[in-house]
């Protein structure tokens, strides 16, 4: 074997690459002008990762700790005969080996689903194991605890569980065809639910409509992926009945109150902690059985009990997403006002509901209309079960699917009437003065969608797109230019609407500022970590607002113990709007205790103070002055003369904050797209969006959360598919089979910003961790269908792969 | 499973030795019985490349690799990457350009690239990609890894 002469050690020789000034600038880029918000700074959150320092949680080791391992249904629906664990039991390093039956014996109530917008929905009780019967491939069915995971894995062999088949639901059609065999035999049918979003008079529309465009949608499965599976470690003491549990999850405070409900335990005596995440994309916001098993095990062991899933149980096991068939029709007038939509979104719900139950499915429907000002709409839902994986979160949560929704209508409209697509879009957005605008379901809080629009195409021409397209194709390649645009509902929400809405949970934020002895800050947050930077960008907030340095800020998250509760958890795109803006008011009432304080100290007015770097001066004095370690002290320890008699001693402020409404990102898409006319290949040579989220924080973490957000979108509009066979096996369960793009597929991206506030957000931040993934789907699709325009495709499904997109064009040539 | 075996070999500069079952993988090796939790698994089946090591000085998938194949070897993980408390210019850059998210790919992806970086040391963008083109990332869209890579490599010439 050849061996070069390489190592990491060879290339971290003693001063090799070392440049003080260019790597050790915290600060990227920052305009003087303005504060830490808004200033590119590098995260606060990467030196541990960057040196191997983590704590992801299969890093979690504690002692006497047992591994769990979950054994998976083969088959997609049957009834469990019975289920033999003896041979099991007697496996040497077994410790115990629980049945759904048991599982069910031992909760208190069955898998919660938090999202329950059809009152009428009917919902199956779920539990962590299957009981009785198994609706999918790869539910759970038994679970083993045992020394290590390797035995527990060769005790699941020793398992036997005998299955009477039933026939597969395996599909849409099959669930919803006549005589389809039943997942529930109590139900009607195979439908949970449905419900109707009206607004206007939609049958009036379509009656005096010049124009009426049909189409139907169809969207693969997918799922988020993320590059670390979950797990749990539980140790719940079967004397105190405490739990203590770590677990891969974006919603702390949800998880540790369904953790309560379902084993049936108060909330004092569950803690739940996070350790480093490795990514969520909304797979780790959902809460599933492996949480409720691992809790169960432990407490029957009387040991602390790891369960890690793998990768292929991930594949079976993660919420699963984004597959729906959408029937539509747009009514207009032949100068391209849409006057109407009408839409029935078929939900491809699993074999039991996830904890979001039917909630993604009902956004795409709510959010239907997205930019466009659309004054008649009937926009539907139907959840239907199938023998596949539960339905549950994945970044976009639904809007994917409205937005390729109503921008291939606006596409399909622009070529009926022979209008420009951007005119189309143009005539019927939301326009500046309208806002706040009502949309069927919620309230638009601002935006400048017809300037982002112009800001994209402007950029394409600058970027040399038109010409690259027209060079390509005089060279007889088939190169096309697309666009989206999208909105992007962020700072999920008021409490009291989400729960009107059917959210089993309130949707506020709590954060606590404290100054300690030293002056310096720690912020406590509820909001999760999962690699998105949420730490480094609360610490510019508070940072900005208390004045001082960012490096004296800590942001401490992930544990149920010491940090403060907020609703729903870090999904949604709300951290940083509700966090960010609780933050910055917890902040800035601190700072004004900090100077009376000092006030009192420099002998001065507050109002004359100013604070910079840690240091309260005197404006017009600047030697008079006390540093924020100072005041840390007198507010501490060494208070007597220093702390006013009217001050309570500490500095710490705890702000709630529950926004008076949702905030609207939104965002304009343009991609430019070679397709092989030969194999059906699309490659995509350059990828732009224009963007406006509000204040933004840092743009580091903005553009980052953008370009990773549009990957999701390329990989969900070109490779992803989790495929079903007939029978209602899962084909997928490698990355070998599930193609999650690499840096050869992902092109290079360019970012245009603008900046429209949100007026009820302290700071006027706005989220945006969704919207580079809900506009790319539309976008590419379009750049497709430019490429291939003497084609005449159309382009009615995701994912665009080779064998659909040559048959697309088959059927384009064929229809003329 | 019967009987252990002894594997013997060299971690990030320092001598090892510990028993292990003849099935155990390096990667659980060396996170479950040397503590090197800085190599991650995204996959198990040698796809994601989050499990990636130098081995001899060449890059390989510890998850695909069973512990007493390493007998004898030279390991370097990402925990040997910085030394004497300062970053390898990957690491800077990386950190500068914000090249990571989750973090999860990230001990992988620097030792793709360093050994990307060792091969050629002035990569186009292109080059670049198709160089880590083995490792997934979930987080990052890949842009700021992509700019990582290529200011670590002027910073590497620029100081050679
Ligand atoms: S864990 Fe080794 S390649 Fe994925
Ligand atoms: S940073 Fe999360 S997978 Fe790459």
């Amino acid at each position: 074997m050849e061996r070069r002469d390489f190592s990491f050690v060879a290339l971290a020789r003693p001063g090799a690459g070392r440049d003080k000034k260019t790597w050790e600038d915290t600060v990227v880029e920052q305009n003087a002008h303005e504060g830490l918000i808004g200033a590119r700074v590098r995260r606060k959150e990467d030196l541990r990762l960057l040196t191997g320092r983590t704590q992801f949680v299969d890093d979690v080791q504690l002692s006497g700790m047992l591994e769990a391992a979950v054994l998976r249904s083969p088959v997609p629906h049957a009834r469990i005969v019975s289920i033999d664990v003896s041979e099991a039991l007697e496996h040497p390093g077994v410790y115990a080996v629980m049945t759904g039956a048991e599982v069910k014996e031992a909760v208190s109530s069955p898998q919660p689903v938090i999202w329950r917008m059809i009152p009428d929905q009917l919902i199956p009780d779920g539990y962590p194991l299957a009981v009785d019967k198994v609706r999918y491939v790869g539910q759970g069915v038994a679970a083993v605890a045992a020394k290590d995971r390797a035995t527990a894995e060769d005790a699941l062999e020793l398992i036997d569980v005998e299955y009477e088949e039933l026939p597969a639901v395996a599909s849409l059609e099959d669930a919803l065809a006549e005589d389809a065999p039943k997942l529930y035999e109590d139900w009607p049918s195979n439908v949970s639910g449905s419900t109707t979003i009206p607004k206007g008079d939609v049958a009036a529309a379509f009656a005096d409509a010049d124009v009426v465009v049909t189409e139907s949608f169809r969207f693969a499965r997918q799922t988020g992926a993320p590059l670390e599976t979950r797990g749990v470690v539980a140790t719940w003491d079967p004397y105190t009945s405490h739990l203590d549990i770590w677990l891969s999850t974006q919603s702390p405070n949800l998880a540790r109150d369904l953790l309560g409900e379902v084993l049936g335990i108060s909330v004092d005596k569950i803690r739940v902690r996070t350790p480093d995440v490795g990514g969520g994309f909304g797979n780790k916001f959902d809460f599933y059985g492996e949480e409720i098993v691992a809790a169960i095990l432990s407490r029957s062991t009387g040991r602390s009990v790891k369960l890690i899933e793998d990768r292929m149980e991930s594949f079976v096991a993660n919420a699963h997403s984004r597959e729906q068939k959408i029937d539509v029709e747009l009514a207009a007038t032949s100068d391209g006002a849409i006057t109407g939509l009408r839409a029935t979104v078929y939900a491809v719900l699993g074999g039991q509901l996830g904890t979001v139950g039917i909630g993604p499915c009902w956004t795409t429907a709510a959010l239907m209309t997205g930019p466009y000002d659309i004054p008649n709409a009937e926009l539907s839902v139907v959840g239907v079960m199938t023998n596949r994986s539960p339905y549950g979160s994945y970044r976009g949560w639904g809007q994917p699917k409205s937005n390729f929704v109503h921008e291939r209508m606006v596409e399909l409209l622009s070529r009926r009437i022979g209008m420009d697509a951007q005119e189309i879009r143009r005539k019927n957005f939301v326009p500046p003065d309208a806002f706040p605008y009502a949309s069927p379901v919620f309230f638009y809080d601002s935006g400048r969608y017809a300037d982002c629009l112009d800001l994209c195409e402007k950029s394409v021409e600058q970027a040399g797109w038109l010409e690259r397209r027209d060079k390509a194709r005089a060279d007889g390649t088939a190169v096309g230019i697309g666009y989206s645009f999208h909105v992007e509902i962020t700072a999920f929400g008021p409490s009291r609407i989400l729960n009107m809405a059917g959210l089993q949970h309130a949707g506020f934020d709590e954060e606590v500022v404290r100054i300690d002895s030293t002056g310096h800050v720690t912020v406590y947050t509820g909001q999760s970590a999962m690699g998105q930077g949420v730490q480094t960008a609360l610490a510019q907030v508070a940072a900005q607002s208390l004045g001082v340095a960012l490096d004296d800020v800590t942001v401490v998250v992930g544990d149920t113990d010491t940090c403060p509760y907020t609703g729903y958890g870090t999904g949604a795109s709300r951290a940083a709007a509700v966090g960010g803006g609780a933050v910055l008011t917890a902040a800035t009432r601190l700072k004004e205790k900090v100077l009376r304080i000092a006030g009192q100290i420099l002998e001065a007015s507050p109002e004359d103070l100013v604070v910079q770097d840690g240091r309260v001066s005197v404006t017009g004095a600047p030697d008079k002055s006390i540093s924020m370690a100072e005041i840390g002290d007198a507010s501490y320890r060494r208070m007597n003369g220093l702390l006013p008699e009217t001050e309570s001693p500490t500095l710490e402020e705890r702000e709630v904050f529950d926004p008076a409404n949702v905030a609207f990102s939104y965002g304009c898409t343009a991609v430019l797209t070679e397709v092989d006319t030969e194999t059906g290949e699309v490659r995509l040579l350059d990828y732009l969006i224009a963007h406006d989220c509000g204040t933004v924080i840092n743009p580091l973490i903005v553009d980052g959360q953008l370009h990773g957000g549009a990957a999701q979108a390329i990989g969900g509009a070109l490779y992803e598919e989790l495929v079903y066979g007939d029978d209602g096996q899962i084909q997928t369960t490698t990355f070998m089979d599930y193609l999650i793009p690499t840096a050869t597929e992902i092109p290079p991206f360019r970012l245009e910003h603008m900046a429209t506030v949100a007026d009820h957000i302290p700071g006027g931040f706005k989220g945006m961790g969704e919207g580079g993934t809900i506009g790319g789907g539309a976008a590419i699709a379009h750049s497709v269908e430019d490429a291939l325009s003497d084609y005449g495709v159309s382009i009615t499904s995701l994912p665009i792969t080779p064998p659909r997109l040559l048959a697309a064009m088959r059927a384009g040539k064929d229809n003329g | 499973m019967t009987g252990k075996v002894t594997v013997t070999l060299k971690v990030n500069g320092r001598t090892f030795s510990a028993d292990c079952e003849p099935r155990k993988t390096l990667a659980d090796f060396l996170r479950q019985d040397l503590g090197f939790t800085g190599v991650h698994l995204g996959c198990e089946h040698g796809v994601c490349g989050a499990c990636t090591i130098s081995v001899d000085g060449s890059t390989a998938r510890s998850c695909c690799m069973l512990a007493v194949q390493a007998e004898g070897t030279e390991v370097t993980t990402v925990e040997g990457l910085a030394s004497d408390g300062n970053l390898h210019p990957l690491q800077e850059a990386f950190w500068k350009h914000h090249g990571l998210q989750c973090g999860f790919c990230t001990p992988g992806m620097l030792a793709a690239a360093s050994e990307l970086l060792e091969d050629n040391p002035d990569p186009t963008a292109d080059e670049i990609r198709e160089g880590i083109s083995g490792n997934l990332c979930r987080c990052t869209g890949y842009q700021f890894i992509v700019d990582s890579v290529q200011d670590a490599a002027q910073h590497l010439r620029s100081t050679t």
